[in-house]
């Protein structure tokens, strides 16, 4: 078989795909650059072409900087959170313990549940009359009143990192626990012989077996936390007082609560071209830890 | 005092009884080689020697002090896995190292005990390379150094060859030979090699389902095998085991119209009319050139030459015999002809018990 027959067949066989694709994001896709040329309103008129001003006033503008602060902090923090937690959770997963196959089935739920009956359940921990956390501190003594934890601006984030934490380590404990399948038994007793405790252990010996899923894990929760709405949406919807607001609610403000459509396609490029960035850097760096652990 | 004393030691896993009860002594600098089949314990007992696993009765001891209990890096042993075990992000001068670094002793001194395990070993060129840049056989050399390193009293070793080529492994096993023959150290070593356990021990134990079925000298074992099991698995090809009936002072061999003369030194051991099993490794066969030594008349069935020797398998009536004879021996299939050996070769053993009289 000549191969550009076998390419031609390739092609052949993708097309479909590729029309879809078209379809759904390449012409929104096109037709969002587009937008970002106009001072077009969602509804009404294609509007007129102004250049590059939609971006220069988004990217001079201090809620853009505030909200790209906020964004990474929720980024930063949460996905940091993630990763420390879900490899202490597979560390433990992994040892040998009666309900081992319950408790990891268990652990996996948070993951499992849609976002919006976390972010429900979260909301209703945090409530500020009956929250099950405000029960919980008093009780322990830890704070004298009822507070509204998602209410103020000091708290508000924080508690959206610990929601989203939850919801989002158990990934990065299923991605971890199944590298820790691949540790060979043999290093493991060759270095309790050698001597090394546990930190030790973890550095030399298992770390080199993890890194390279955990880069995986870390590129794909950077990603997603960066662009993060929906649990946003339903906690606080950005509040209060924008605390809350990452970019992604920022771009559904300017296109649909304020209308200006070609403002809000630019900074949906703005944070597109971000999110590229990210993902081509971590792209370099998965490719550079899956080389050397080789 | 021992170096390793190894005092009825048991392993149960669950209902099932790994290790039966296994009694060795081992003097300082002997080559305990470990011998048998996959299951048999062996790689369990070293385990526990280890500190990998632990015995759920018995004792063992490292120079006179019982280590049941005792953390694997304070039992002052070194072990050699056959995986190779090698850190894969640290360099082979770390890995080397590794156990000196994590016992705190000092660069310089880590680093002088690194140069001349390398120089030992023949891997100075390689000290800066990662295990993912070496080859099978340099691995193993690192690995070998690692353990090297530490100076322990007790080196163990688990089927360390296994994982290289025909070739390498021959070279490996020399070097493992001239290592103890230069540093004189005591080893137990695990391996279900026959040639391996033969060429490198000072003693061998052989065992079978959790239990010691021999423990002597590589040429006890092969000379004088205890059992129809250590019979079989000592020696390739493995000793010939004919059934036979004492007849007075003859072994008849069943099957066939042929006998042999029962050697004196069995004649007591064994009743008239009992059933034996006749053994006689291949390599005392040879083509019978007068009647004075003890022959049996065989048809020849298959010849093969492996270069070294003629390979010769021949039927005494219903039961076959395998000789390895001269390359230049006058053999061809189809051919009647006459097997000799010398009395002293001839093995009996009991087909009830599997046990030699």
């Amino acid at each position: 078989m000549s191969s550009t027959w076998m390419t031609t067949r390739a092609w052949l066989l993708m097309l479909p795909l590729l029309v879809v694709m078209v379809a759904v994001i390449g012409w929104p896709l096109v037709d969002t650059v587009g937008l970002s040329f106009t001072d077009a309103k969602l509804v009404g008129t294609g509007g007129n072409y102004v250049g590059f001003d939609n971006y220069t006033n988004m990217l001079s503008s201090s809620n853009f900087s505030r909200t790209l602060v906020t964004t990474t902090l929720f980024a930063v923090i949460s996905v940091a959170a993630e990763m420390v937690i879900g490899v202490l959770a597979a560390l433990l997963l992994n040892q040998q313990f009666h309900g081992r196959a319950i408790l990891r089935a268990l652990m996996i739920l948070p993951w499992a549940l849609p976002t919006v009956v976390n972010a429900t359940l979260w909301r209703l921990i945090y409530n500020p009359e009956y929250g099950a956390l405000n029960a919980a501190l008093t009780q322990l003594n830890l704070i004298d009143a009822y507070r509204s934890w998602l209410g103020e601006p000091g708290t508000a984030l924080v508690a959206l990192i610990v929601a989203d934490c939850w919801k989002n380590f158990p990934l990065v404990a299923l991605i971890a626990l199944a590298a820790l399948q691949a540790v060979p038994r043999d290093i493991t007793a060759a270095s309790l012989v050698d001597g090394a405790g546990p930190f030790n252990r973890f550095r030399f010996v298992i770390l080199p077996y993890l890194a390279g899923p955990l880069m995986v894990a870390l590129v794909l929760r950077t990603i997603e936390a960066f662009k993060v709405f929906d649990i946003i949406w339903v906690m606080t919807r950005g509040g209060p007082a924008n605390s809350t607001r990452t970019l992604s609610i920022l771009v559904y403000q300017e296109a649909f609560s304020f209308q200006r459509a070609g403002s809000g396609a630019s900074l949906a490029l703005i944070v597109t071209l971000l999110v590229t960035v990210l993902a081509v850097a971590y792209a370099a760096l998965v490719r550079k830890t899956a080389g050397s652990a080789a | 005092m021992s170096a390793l004393e190894i005092r009825n030691v048991r392993k149960n896993y669950g209902s099932v009884e790994t290790l039966k009860g296994i009694d060795i002594a081992l003097q300082s600098g002997e080559f305990l080689v470990l011998l048998g089949s996959s299951g048999c314990g062996k790689s369990t007992l070293l385990n526990i020697i280890a500190g990998l696993a632990e015995a759920t009765s018995g004792d063992v001891l490292i120079g006179g002090r019982s280590i049941l209990g005792v953390h694997p890096k304070n039992r002052d042993i070194a072990m050699v896995f056959q995986s190779y075990a090698l850190y894969p992000n640290l360099t082979v001068r770390r890995n080397i190292g590794f156990g000196l670094e994590m016992r705190g002793v000092a660069a310089d001194e880590r680093e002088k005990a690194v140069a001349e395990a390398a120089r030992l070993l023949q891997i100075e060129a390689l000290l800066d390379r990662k295990p993912s840049q070496l080859s099978g056989g340099q691995r193993q050399r690192v690995a070998i150094g690692r353990a090297l390193v530490r100076k322990p009293q007790v080196f163990l070793f688990d089927e360390p060859l296994s994982n290289l080529d025909a070739k390498l492994r021959l070279e490996m096993r020399t070097e493992l030979k001239r290592l103890h023959q230069m540093l004189q150290t005591t080893v137990v070593y695990v391996t279900h090699d026959q040639i391996e356990a033969m060429t490198l021990a000072s003693r061998i134990a052989v065992m079978r389902d959790g239990r010691i079925e021999q423990l002597g000298t590589p040429e006890e074992i092969y000379n004088e095998p205890a059992t129809l099991y250590v019979a079989g698995f000592v020696g390739a090809p493995s000793m010939n085991m004919l059934q036979a009936t004492v007849q007075g002072t003859t072994l008849a061999i069943d099957g066939a119209k042929a006998s042999l003369p029962l050697p004196a030194r069995f004649r007591d051991a064994v009743q008239d009319g009992a059933r034996v099993v006749a053994g006689i490794r291949p390599e005392a066969l040879r083509v019978a050139a007068d009647a004075a030594a003890p022959s049996v008349p065989v048809e020849i069935e298959v010849v093969e030459l492996t270069g070294p020797e003629l390979v010769t398998t021949a039927r005494i009536g219903t039961q076959r015999l395998t000789a390895c004879l001269p390359p230049a021996s006058r053999v061809a299939k189809g051919q009647a002809a006459s097997f000799a050996f010398s009395e002293d070769a001839l093995r009996l053993f009991d087909p009830d018990t599997g046990k030699a009289f």
